[in-house]
């Protein structure tokens, strides 16, 4: 990472033994019914994607990645601490991720209490992002979507009070009073672990990254929105006087690498369809509980919903999305281009999408650590040498 | 071009109360009469039209919902019933009858409670907010747009003079949405109000509760929830009617002016 490149492995775990009719359900979130979770097949896939992220490690990625969804196929990771937990002992050198746990979805003491329980685990090795939750986590949980921005901001700011001032304080809030605020233990990194917001682009989201100057990651946004974002956020984080480092705006890339590109295709894009058309599938409904969307981004994100909710179409999702898959050298190549038009110098691959097999993972992780890193490290290495001379 | 949801004689105005901008539709001379609207009123008033004939009708625009301002800080009933002490003071409106319809009906039983000198006769229709042991069959939230029209009558042909012709028409999908989040701030928690129960006793005024035989929202097995805590209410049902029993039913609407006259 001297380079100030940096590379991770993103997993989200899905529960992919889906039942034959699974089609008939228009959303795999929320009311899907739980009956068809088999804790056998359950065991078995935790096994093999901690494994997973064991060897991303190993192969030298430079983080792993896990999140937080709740009443869904689309991940099996509702407490992604737990995850984080057990992935500590087994990851020697690169960062854990928890991009994260919705403040809102847990007492903000102890979301505090938990990271700072990881970061000292890991020997600080710990980074954590304030997510304000899909719309279809208020379904699931028994938060109010219609006043979930003013808790959230309140919950990041309790959090970060219990992190940089010495205990006990106290707050007094519109939503929670602590008389003391007195989380032990606390955080290794000092002041705390870095942080940073994900989000769908949420004029609000942003803004509040802007202000503490977090890290921003737009997820499931266009690539000319996504460029948008980062400008917007660049601009609005130095007005509240921080300057945003290129690595705080880390760039999800759904990536598969192969030995040439009819093969990466052809092994790749089905698992790619699944993960669009079935593991992200749900309602309109679910996607905006009242009150969690301003109406403007209500109106904003209906009219764009036909074309992302339509049949999946592999080349409009490659030409809209941040898809590479091809060969090392493609993909390479599209990474610098992405890189360069979004100002930043951190990539996470989403290299093990919907229904891919471990072995087909395994080889796009291969790929990934022996031709495309390296390639890209070299680059740099001989970009800096040329601006030396 | 949907219909005209308020007609003349109807006409606009706007008051300004604790700091709050708000819309309220009046028409008629007389006895002052209020009613408190459902969650969502697109769907006009035409039907207090006979009442006006009779009445001074007032139907204030509750904060938050159509086209009245929003004050997100008004988060309970209590809020709602503070709001109209300080727009019927600014009215200069002493006693007067209150038909509470729905959601209406509900801050119009909050209102009686507190406040039941104020009121010469109470009416409500299909009134929301009483916890039975069934989940509310239609729950506003979790109901897709485009399916709440058919829960709220019996015969959809009542309301698509309102409706527009585009059922995913962004502005009415809007406007439903931001409706929806001033909704949630009252009940998202709890579809129904656990504290009412305990002060429906204080409502000793002449006391009419309206159902529709068909409502799909609040089934009629709810009016006997009301029932239990109004032992002297009158109560009164109508065939053919959904939960706008007032839009479908004329008959609804003559039955209520009688026992408000």
């Amino acid at each position: 990472m001297a380079d100030g490149l940096r590379f991770d492995f993103i997993h989200f775990m899905h529960y992919v033994h889906l039942p034959e009719n699974q089609k008939d359900f228009p959303s795999l979130w929320v009311d899907f019914p739980n009956r068809y979770f088999d804790p056998e097949r359950g065991h078995a896939l935790y096994q093999r994607y901690l494994s997973e992220l064991v060897l991303a490690d190993k192969l030298g990625f430079d983080a792993i990645v896990v999140n937080e969804h709740h009443n869904t196929a689309y991940s099996m990771m509702p407490a992604p601490n737990l995850i984080a937990a057990a992935l500590i002992p087994q990851i020697k050198n690169a960062k854990i991720c928890v991009w994260g746990t919705p403040p809102n979805l847990e007492y903000p003491n102890r979301l505090a209490e938990e990271y700072a329980m990881l970061d000292v685990l890991s020997q600080g090795r710990l980074e954590v992002a304030f997510p304000l939750g899909t719309g279809m986590e208020y379904w699931a949980n028994p938060i109010n979507p219609a006043t979930a921005r003013a808790r959230y901001r309140e919950s990041i700011d309790i959090i970060l009070q219990a992190w940089t001032q010495e205990g006990p304080t106290s707050y007094y809030g519109d939503f929670y009073t602590y008389r003391y605020l007195n989380p032990w233990p606390r955080p290794f990194q000092k002041p705390h672990p870095p942080c940073y917001i994900v989000g769908t682009g949420s004029p609000e989201t942003i803004d509040i990254a802007a202000q503490l100057g977090f890290g921003y990651a737009s997820v499931f946004v266009t690539k000319q929105r996504a460029r948008e974002l980062n400008e917007k956020l660049r601009r609005g984080a130095a007005e509240h006087g921080h300057h945003l480092r290129p690595e705080q705006l880390p760039l999800q890339v759904i990536t598969y690498v192969a030995e040439t590109e009819e093969k990466a295709r052809e092994e790749g894009i089905d698992h790619i369809r699944f993960f669009f058309e079935d593991a992200l599938r749900t309602t309109p409904t679910f996607l905006a509980p009242p009150g969690y969307l301003s109406v403007d981004q209500l109106k904003m994100r209906a009219a764009l919903a036909d074309k992302l909710h339509g049949k999946f179409n592999f080349d409009a999702v490659n030409e809209s999305f941040f898809v590479a898959v091809g060969t090392a050298d493609q993909v390479v190549e599209r990474l610098e281009e992405w890189g360069e038009n979004m100002g930043t110098n951190h990539f996470v691959f989403l290299g093990a999408p919907g229904n891919m097999p471990n072995w087909k993972v395994v080889k796009n992780m291969n790929f990934l650590a022996h031709d495309v890193i390296p390639r890209m490290r070299a680059r740099r290495a001989a970009d800096r040498r040329v601006a030396a001379e | 071009m949907p219909a005209e949801a308020f007609p003349a004689p109807f006409k606009r105005d706007t008051h300004t109360v604790n700091g709050l901008k708000t819309t309220l539709f009046s028409a008629g001379e007389g006895e002052p009469l209020v009613f408190f609207h459902g969650a969502g009123i697109w769907h006009g008033v035409k039907f207090a039209l006979p009442w006006t004939e009779k009445f001074r009708v007032i139907i204030p625009i509750h904060p938050g919902l159509d086209g009245a301002d929003d004050d997100p800080a008004m988060n309970d009933f209590h809020d709602y019933v503070m709001h109209y002490l300080d727009l019927f003071d600014a009215l200069g409106i002493d006693r007067f009858r209150l038909v509470g319809f729905s959601l209406g009906g509900l801050i119009a039983a909050h209102f009686a409670a507190g406040h039941g000198d104020r009121l010469e006769r109470l009416v409500l229709v299909g009134p929301a907010g009483l916890r039975g042991k069934e989940r509310p069959k239609g729950d506003l939230f979790s109901l897709p747009p485009e399916l709440i029209p058919s829960m709220l009558v019996s015969n959809l042909d009542t309301l698509k003079p309102y409706l527009p012709e585009n059922p995913k028409d962004l502005d009415f999908l809007g406007a439903r949405y931001r409706e929806g989040g001033t909704l949630a701030r009252l009940l998202w928690e709890h579809p129904y109000d656990t504290k009412l129960p305990r002060y429906l006793h204080r409502l000793t005024m002449p006391t009419l509760l309206v159902w529709g035989e068909d409502d799909k929202l609040l089934p009629v097995q709810n009016a006997q929830l009301w029932r239990q805590h109004l032992p002297k209410a009158e109560f009164q049902t109508f065939k053919g009617a959904g939960h706008l029993v007032l839009d479908e039913k004329r008959e609804a609407v003559d039955a209520v002016q009688r026992f408000l006259s």
